[in-house]
């Protein structure tokens, strides 16, 4: 397992009340597979999100990372990490309804989404020494490289290098954050609705994507409502409700089961 | 012509003030209003290291840079966390606090009756800066220095990482990018270039009291960056060239004397209100100025 979620709890408490978003959730997510994560509104998927990245704290319970890189390394547990150093442990995110940082270009979207913070340090680019130049570089010849593999050759991205984030469509914008993704040596990757408010030939487009990232190796948490979308893509479905994973299984065991049937899809 | 070179070196010296203040509230969306606290920090351990060590212009710049640099980690360290107001209010308290101290101080700082005499600096040492051209050639030569320092920085991957914290912290967070450490970097170099124009102005007045750095001048500053616009180098360098040569323009309208300055706080007032409505970027500026 790449990922162990053990027993997660999480209450907001407001005035004398106290409301319970997690309770006593648990999850294993394997290496290699696309997992997706369904549930009703306010079910607690993104709130979920938000803790395996570390944006969310103050809860119980124990996560366990498995980054294995070449060599095998006990499990990190991730509860008291910040947000920025689980993403330096290999974990990206996509967020909910977010494009393209607006006032970068595309390419410095793309670079920007790179582990190397090589340059990064004030001034340190000032007298623009030839290693910084080249890592600047090779980080524009690997954004190059993936819009290529992702969109074809000679794609209209390729040439939309320098046209600012805002200046793409929302649809645009998930289609090239999703692409982004690529460029950071992430081992799991944690998809929030990334069909939301896109078009059905951009869905395909991220389904292509999607399956691109799993064979390069990386892993995928998706949270999606788009019940044909995760059919078509999911390896393993878990439904989520009160707070809970209810069920685990394949797409069509979800998707049969009468009690997902009757509190989520709506089917009798 | 002497008038005209006074007025060429107080904007020099305006760029290097709007430009810093250009790096944490255009470029890291931290709205400081404590720019004239560097800028009375940086003036008074200029005058000290002037009147007690009297060195050479390049070392008392690094020295007062440096300290200028480490007083705004007091603030910066404490409250770059803060979101919006709140951060806003922690700069007021700085700026305040330093105030008092300058105001207040007298054994260190003279306090009302400020510190005069202060030497003009000695250019590598030997040759002493005195004079009107002396200090217009300095000026204007360190205020291109600066404008092409912070053109560098804003284009560097450094500025690319700030651009990013001023639409979105939680992407940078989610990137690897601890945008509180980018904050504390932008606070820095901001202070320690207020610091260098303080260095300049107290040198080539030779006399500085409290009431040059106050709330009101922090506000005069954020007035002319949010003029000429945030987020570039043309805006804020613009936005100096306003504020610094409108009033002298005034002079020549032939108001009263008791009637101008008033009416200069009403024209800064009126131009700010109108360009919320119609350029909130400001005159040349690149971003919008946010809520």
């Amino acid at each position: 397992m790449l990922l162990k979620i053990k027993n997660i709890t999480l209450s907001f408490a407001k005035g004398k009340d106290s409301f319970k978003i997690l309770n006593g959730l648990n999850l294993d997510v394997p290496k290699g597979k696309i997992t997706a994560l369904i549930g009703g509104n306010g079910a607690g998927k993104t709130t979920l999100f938000n803790i395996i990245s570390g944006f969310q704290k103050d809860f119980s319970g124990e996560i366990s990372y498995c980054h294995c890189g070449l060599d095998p390394q006990p499990p990190l547990r991730l509860e008291n990490l910040r947000a920025d150093k689980i993403s330096r442990l290999g974990i990206g995110r996509l967020f909910q309804s977010k494009g393209l940082l607006p006032h970068l270009t595309l390419l410095d979207n793309m670079k920007l989404c790179s582990n190397d913070t090589s340059g990064e340090f004030p001034f340190a680019y000032l007298f623009r020494n030839k290693k910084l130049l080249a890592i600047e570089n090779e980080k524009e010849m690997k954004a190059k490289n993936i819009l290529t593999q992702l969109f074809g050759e000679n794609n209209k991205y390729l040439g939309m290098l320098n046209a600012m984030g805002c200046d793409f469509s929302y649809g645009e914008q998930r289609l090239l954050s999703l692409a982004g993704l690529f460029m950071g040596n992430y081992d799991l990757l944690l998809l929030d609705e990334p069909t939301a408010g896109v078009n059905p030939v951009y869905i395909e487009n991220i389904k292509d994507i999607i399956r691109k990232m799993v064979a390069a190796g990386k892993t995928v948490l998706l949270i999606e409502h788009n019940m044909l979308f995760v059919k078509d893509l999911a390896d393993i479905v878990a439904y989520m409700d009160d707070g809970q994973i209810k069920f685990t299984g394949t797409p069509n065991e979800i998707i049969n089961n009468q009690e997902v049937k009757n509190s989520y899809l709506g089917i009798e | 012509m002497e008038y005209i070179l006074h007025i060429v070196i107080m904007l020099n010296i305006y760029i290097l003030l709007v430009l810093s203040a250009n790096l944490p509230v255009g470029l890291a969306n931290l709205l400081s209003i404590c720019q004239a606290a560097f800028y009375g920090i940086g003036a008074y351990f200029s005058a000290y290291f002037l009147l007690q060590w009297n060195l050479p212009f390049v070392v008392v710049a690094l020295i007062v840079m440096c300290l200028t640099g480490l007083c705004s980690l007091v603030v910066s360290f404490a409250s770059v966390k803060l979101k919006g107001d709140y951060f806003v209010l922690a700069t007021l308290a700085f700026q305040m606090i330093v105030f008092t101290i300058l105001y207040n101080w007298t054994e260190v700082t003279r306090g009302p009756y400020g510190i005069s005499g202060i030497p003009s600096v000695k250019l590598f040492g030997i040759i002493s800066l005195s004079g009107i051209y002396g200090y217009f050639a300095l000026t204007t030569v360190l205020s291109l220095i600066v404008i092409l320092l912070f053109g560098n920085l804003k284009k560097s991957p450094f500025g690319r990482v700030l651009t990013a914290i001023r639409s979105d912290e939680l992407t940078v967070l989610s990137i690897g990018r601890n945008p509180a450490r980018f904050k504390n970097y932008a606070f820095f170099i901001s202070a320690a270039f207020s610091g260098l124009a303080g260095l300049l102005y107290a040198s080539y007045i030779s006399y500085i009291d409290p009431t040059s750095f106050t709330l009101d001048e922090s506000i005069f500053i954020l007035t002319a960056l949010f003029i000429g616009g945030i987020g570039n180098i043309k805006g804020p360098v613009f936005g100096a060239l306003v504020v610094v040569v409108l009033p002298e323009i005034l002079r020549f309208v032939g108001l009263p004397d008791a009637m101008a300055a008033n009416l200069r706080q009403i024209i800064y007032g009126l131009i700010l209100v109108l360009l919320m409505y119609f350029k909130p970027q400001g005159l040349m500026g690149e971003l919008k100025i946010k809520n």
